[in-house]
């Protein structure tokens, strides 16, 4: 199954996939032709002593003529299945990116970003090995198999049945081999990881171990464990030793036999041509190489296939956005008024309301108000703005823009108009002016120097070396936090939002940026209908709308003067911030 | 080669594994001139016409005979060289082991968990290599290539032998010209890799707004673009890898060809007969494996001693914190005292503690309270002895515990620390894992105490239930109370709790500070927490901030100065009643 799926992506190379495996015969052929022409050289002049000049000259410019050509087009096909593979695996990476590009945010908030970035590189790499070590090695090897069986065919078809002998033998080699290896593989990889895992656990819990002076009963533990994964390892190097080379050598000593007395005892009942014997021979010497090659690939078969399941799984992963449900209309946003109708939601979309963190929540941000949301960790400020950001769909309710559902507008629809300044200012590799753009199309050179002096980053800007065009090093870690928060400012007013959505957008302030934080946002919210997550109160106290949350509930809303003579969590809330200065 | 030296130890320790072992392989080598003499019996046999029966019976027999043997000796060898390297493995794994449980947390600030995994497995790996397939390449490629040219050139022809033998040094001389070739490009190849590994993991971190901006086809461009680096960058190192296969091929062709050709001249002029041809050929065979099996030779060895480096580095690290000579195994009670304490870390200049004094009498409470980084782990850290103090001492019931047995200070000490890491094994184990011997019923004993029995309880396996991937996934909180059971149980003479109830809800907190008080009566605990109310009761609190203790005294007399404390205080006091709702 997994590896029909796998050969789909062959496909598309197939012309080339042909002409590799053409180039491969005729490799092959020029190179099992090799021994003939020695043979023949043997039998029609060297036993009968008979050396024509010209014959020989054509004998020998033919073998070796036969033999360059054999070296070039062999180097061609191990370069082309080589190329083939390494594009089959190109194709099953960007669609393994591709997919995860389309997939729900409940699935990133789900898998550990390591397991994913594994599943996209490492795993796809192990599938390299299949392909390029394995199928090749095996075509290759297969091929040339059959090429040296076919000259055997054409020097003596008797003989060549008798060797045929071999095969079953090699097969049946192999099939044991593949059958217990796998059980002793397994065994090995089990021990292995156990070493690992208590590796890691003892160096990570290492304070622990020692304040608790266990450091003695660890290592003995430990000890144990690398016992058990020594003699696994011995083992496999048990049944490595009785099946590989080892027996595939004395197999070739029976086959010598075999044709030694073929020859041997034909001999003594009229003449041979020895020139065929010494062909043998000198067949049988190249027969076994492939074999030992090809023995020594099957363990990685096993490896490379749990590997190619893992990445399946990924691309079978049907937790993928929504598409809009009706494209043909294609509404837009114009206003920018934003209603929520009894919105509620929980993560595992379950509706019995158990394990809601929105409840019923109702309001409307009309064109070009300021709505705050304010509360608690974990008073479900934020799913507002996800819900809205069409990160997750809502379990019941409606959210809607100018009066039209968020299901209905189309991706690019949404993603132009509405805005989000995120919590954690996130920054691209490259540099700021790549950053401010994002290569989207309609935003300019000019937007993004206009957005940059919107936000009051052009002071800070000034200052560095190559201004907008300053590469930022990981993530932005030579900026201070307020500074590439100020960025991200930048990044959503270039795409000139009628929407603007700011999930705690003041989290990432120093001393050195607060002023200009507190500008940009003000000039921001001008004009732009904004959902606004506080964590400090004073930033949103000319808000409209100040909403309260507490338990995924609205419990208290209002403008700032209202809450405050209401006297309920607002105020507390308030008090508090004054009280301790923050 | 200077790794093998390097090696000698060991090699002397497994002599005589590795003395038999070389002694059959190269048994084996000699075995293997034997087949192609054969050859040569016969095929003179059947060409002069002189052979019967009882002739080939009797080689065929003795070629079986030969090919038994090496089969048996080709197996013991293995087992006895490739076992032997499979224990130098396993003993470098149990002395790293060894080193690492002695090494102090200063250690493992410095190196991360991942690092120090590589070292122990694929390092160790790759050291395994050399002392197995090393030591066999090297043994079998001298003795085989020099048995097979010796006998090339001795029973047959060392003219011939010279002759077919000429293209040879160009194979050596391609084949480590590719090698370095290889080696660059490989090393572009694995830049390219690791860029498009850096491209993925920047993605997902950022998917938020890659999906809020709508970024998904540029970031699928970007994605393109870089692994169709990675391809062009594999490919270039595809071009030369394919490159020795066919070189080999070529040189071994001309190399037969020269044979054939000269050999036939010899066979004509009756300086050879037909059978030796043949024979010469099948050693001319058996000479290409030394050769390849040298070039590689050396790229086991390269990574062997980088592997065998960074090994012995590891190994050779010193253990920071020591026990002081004639130091008491005593385990220690009483007063807890920092006198004049000063601190800073290692390599560091700026001072966590300046010349602090704190002393708590046996079986009171002391609260440590301050700022993030202000060095309320660092106090514990220091009386636990993971850092030695700068300046000045600390001392229990009069004795400093730099004149104590480490084993014995910490036996004084339970300690819940601030990341509260449990192992993945059984909660009763967790519990009991400074006393593995415990019963369940101190298990429970001290589980009550933490008010975590009625938890446990609601777990599948109840006590049995394993933690982490294969078992529960606990929250915080009911990691916390695990860690401060497990502490409990140990009864000890001194408790910390840094910051350990940061993840319990209030309620539950009271319940745990009320079981402590009864149970630990007469001994001491010391606190940390950036929760107030965790340490409110406390007989004395101290309120850190930069390296000095700015406040000092019981609940009542901080709230009473009007300081850091009270402010603090009553701001957590109103955080508390928002988080419940307000009214």
């Amino acid at each position: 199954m997994v590896i029909r799926r796998l050969l789909i992506y062959l496909r598309p190379h197939s012309k080339a996939l042909s002409v590799a495996l053409v180039v491969l015969f005729l490799a092959t052929f020029a190179d099992v032709v090799g021994p003939i022409l020695v043979k023949i050289f043997l039998d029609r002049h060297l036993m009968p002593r008979s050396f024509d000049f010209t014959d020989l000259l054509l004998l020998g410019s033919g073998y070796l003529g036969l033999h360059l050509l054999s070296v070039g087009l062999n180097y061609y096909q191990l370069v082309s299945f080589n190329q083939i593979a390494l594009k089959v695996i190109q194709q099953l990476r960007v669609d393994v990116f591709s997919h995860v590009q389309r997939l729900a945010l409940v699935v990133f908030d789900k898998t550990p970003a390591g397991a994913l970035v594994s599943r996209i590189t490492n795993d796809t790499e192990a599938i390299k090995e299949l392909f390029v070590g394995v199928l090749a090695t095996i075509v290759q090897n297969v091929v040339f198999l059959i090429g040296i069986f076919i000259a055997m065919f054409s020097l003596d078809v008797r003989l060549a049945t008798f060797c045929l002998v071999l095969l079953p033998i090699l097969l049946g080699l192999m099939y044991t081999y593949r059958r217990l290896s796998t059980k002793v593989y397994r065994t090995m990889r089990k021990e292995l990881s156990f070493l690992n895992a208590k590796l890691n656990e003892s160096i990570q819990g290492m304070n622990i171990v020692q304040a608790m002076r266990q450091e003695e009963r660890f290592r003995k533990e430990f000890n144990v464990i690398n016992m058990a994964y020594y003699r696994a390892a011995i083992s496999n190097i048990r049944l490595e030793s009785l099946f590989v080379r080892p027996a595939v050598d004395l197999i070739y000593t029976f086959a010598l036999v075999l044709v030694l007395d073929f020859f041997g005892f034909q001999s003594l009942n009229g003449p041979i041509q020895i020139g065929v014997l010494y062909a043998f021979i000198n067949y049988l010497d190249r027969f076994f190489e492939p074999v030992n090659m090809m023995m020594q690939r099957l363990s990685q078969i096993q490896q490379s296939l749990v590997a190619a399941e893992r990445v399946f799984e990924i691309l079978d992963d049907d937790r993928t956005v929504p598409m809009p449900v009706s494209a043909a209309l294609a509404p837009s946003i114009v206003k920018g008024q934003i209603e929520f109708k009894e919105v509620s939601f929980s993560y595992d979309g379950s509706s019995d309301g158990g394990s809601d963190v929105l409840k019923k929540v109702s309001f409307i941000a009309y064109p070009g108000q300021t709505v705050a949301l304010v509360g608690h960790t974990g008073s479900g400020k934020s799913t507002v703005a996800n819900l809205l950001m069409r990160f997750y769909p809502v379990t019941s309710g409606e959210i809607l823009i100018d009066g039209t559902p968020l299901s209905e507008f189309s991706e690019d629809e949404l993603r132009g108009r509405v805005g989000l300044v995120a919590q954690d200012p996130f920054l691209f590799a490259g540099d700021i002016t790549k950053n401010i753009a994002l290569s989207r199309s309609n935003v300019s050179k000019k937007d993004v120097e206009d957005a940059a002096s919107f936000v009051q980053a052009n002071e800070f800007l000034r200052k560095l070396p190559q201004g907008l065009a300053e590469p930022l090093g990981e993530r932005g870690g030579t900026l201070s936090s307020g500074q590439r928060q100020l960025l991200c400012f930048a990044r959503t007013m270039a795409g000139k939002p009628k929407i603007l959505v700011l999930d705690e957008a003041t989290a990432s302030v120093d001393t050195e940026t607060e002023e200009a934080i507190q500008t940009a946002l003000e000039k921001m919210r001008k004009g732009r209908t904004t959902i606004a997550i506080a964590h400090r109160l004073s930033t949103i106290q000319d808000a409209d709308l100040i909403l309260v949350l507490h338990n995924g509930m609205i419990v208290e809303r209002g403008t700032h003067t209202e809450l405050l003579v209401n006297e309920g969590l607002y105020q507390k809330m308030f008090m508090m911030q004054q009280g301790t200065g923050v | 080669m200077l790794l093998f030296k390097e090696l000698m130890w060991f090699f002397k320790q497994e002599k005589k594994s590795y003395g038999m072992g070389i002694f059959f392989l190269i048994g084996v080598a000699l075995i293997n001139l034997f087949p192609p003499y054969v050859v040569r019996v016969i095929v003179d046999g059947v060409s002069q016409e002189n052979l019967n029966q009882g002739v080939l019976i009797k080689w065929s027999l003795l070629l079986i005979g030969a090919g038994l043997t090496a089969y048996g000796l080709r197996y013991i060898w293995r087992l006895l060289i490739f076992g032997a390297s499979s224990r130098l493995g396993r003993l470098l794994r149990k002395q790293l082991f060894d080193h690492f449980t002695r090494l102090s947390p200063q250690f493992y600030q410095k190196h991360r968990t991942g690092d120090l995994m590589a070292h122990a497995t694929n390092d160790i790996q790759a050291i395994e290599m050399t002392a197995g397939m090393g030591v066999l390449t090297f043994v079998d490629s001298v003795t085989t290539g020099s048995l097979v040219v010796f006998s090339m050139s001795f029973f047959i022809s060392w003219k011939l032998t010279l002759i077919t033998l000429l293209p040879m040094p160009f194979m050596a001389w391609a084949t480590s010209s590719y090698g370095t070739m290889l080696h660059k490009r490989f090393h572009k190849a694995q830049a390219a890799f690791s860029e498009l590994n850096d491209k993925v993991l920047e993605n997902i971190s950022g998917v938020r707004v890659v999906k809020a901006f709508g970024r998904e086809e540029t970031e699928k461009e970007a994605f393109r673009t870089l692994s169709a680096d990675v391809v062009e960058k594999n490919i270039a190192v595809a071009k030369v890898d394919a490159l020795f296969d066919p070189t080999i091929q070529l040189i071994i062709g001309i190399s037969f060809f020269l044979a054939i050709a000269f050999g036939a001249k010899d066979v004509v002029d009756g300086r050879l007969s037909f059978g030796q041809l043949t024979q010469f050929t099948i050693y001319l065979g058996q000479f290409i494996w030394p050769m390849l099996a040298f070039g590689w030779l050396f790229n086991i060895l390269e990574r062997g001693r980088a592997s065998y480096d960074r090994v012995s580095a590891l190994l050779k690290v010193k253990q920071e914190i020591r026990e002081q000579e004639g130091a008491m195994d005593r385990v220690p009670s009483g007063q807890v005292a920092y006198e004049k304490a000063s601190f800073a870390y290692p390599g560091t200049q700026r001072l966590i503690f300046k010349t602090m004094y704190v002393e708590v009498i046996q079986g009171q409470t002391l609260g440590i309270v301050g700022k993030t980084g202000s060095g309320k782990t660092t106090f514990f850290r220091l009386l636990l002895r993971e850092f030695d103090l700068s300046e000045g001492d600390i001392r229990i019931g009069g004795i400093s515990i730099y004149n104590l047995r480490l084993g014995a200070l910490r036996k004084a000490i339970g300690y819940v620390p601030q990341d509260h890491f449990l192992f993945s094994t059984t909660i009763a184990e967790n519990i009991a894992f400074g006393k593995p011997e415990a019963t369940l019923e101190e298990i429970q004993a001290v589980a009550n105490i933490a008010a975590i029995h009625e938890d446990i309880l609601q777990f599948p396996d109840k006590y049995g239930t394993l933690v982490g991937d294969r078992g529960v996934t606990l929250s915080g909180g009911q990691k916390q109370r695990i860690s401060i059971a497990r502490a409990l149980l140990l009864q000890p003479e001194i408790l910390i709790l840094d910051d350990s109830l940061s993840a319990v809800d209030a309620k539950t907190e009271k319940a745990i500070l009320k079981a402590l008080k009864e149970k630990r009566a007469q001994k001491t605990t010391l606190i940390s927490s950036h929760r107030l109310s965790a340490i409110e009761h406390a007989d004395l609190i101290v309120v850190l901030q930069d390296g000095q203790i700015t406040e000092r005294g019981s609940h009542a007399e901080l709230m009473a100065i009007e300081g850091w404390y009270a402010s603090t205080y009553r701001s957590q006091q109103l955080e508390s009643l928002i988080e419940e709702g307000g009214a």
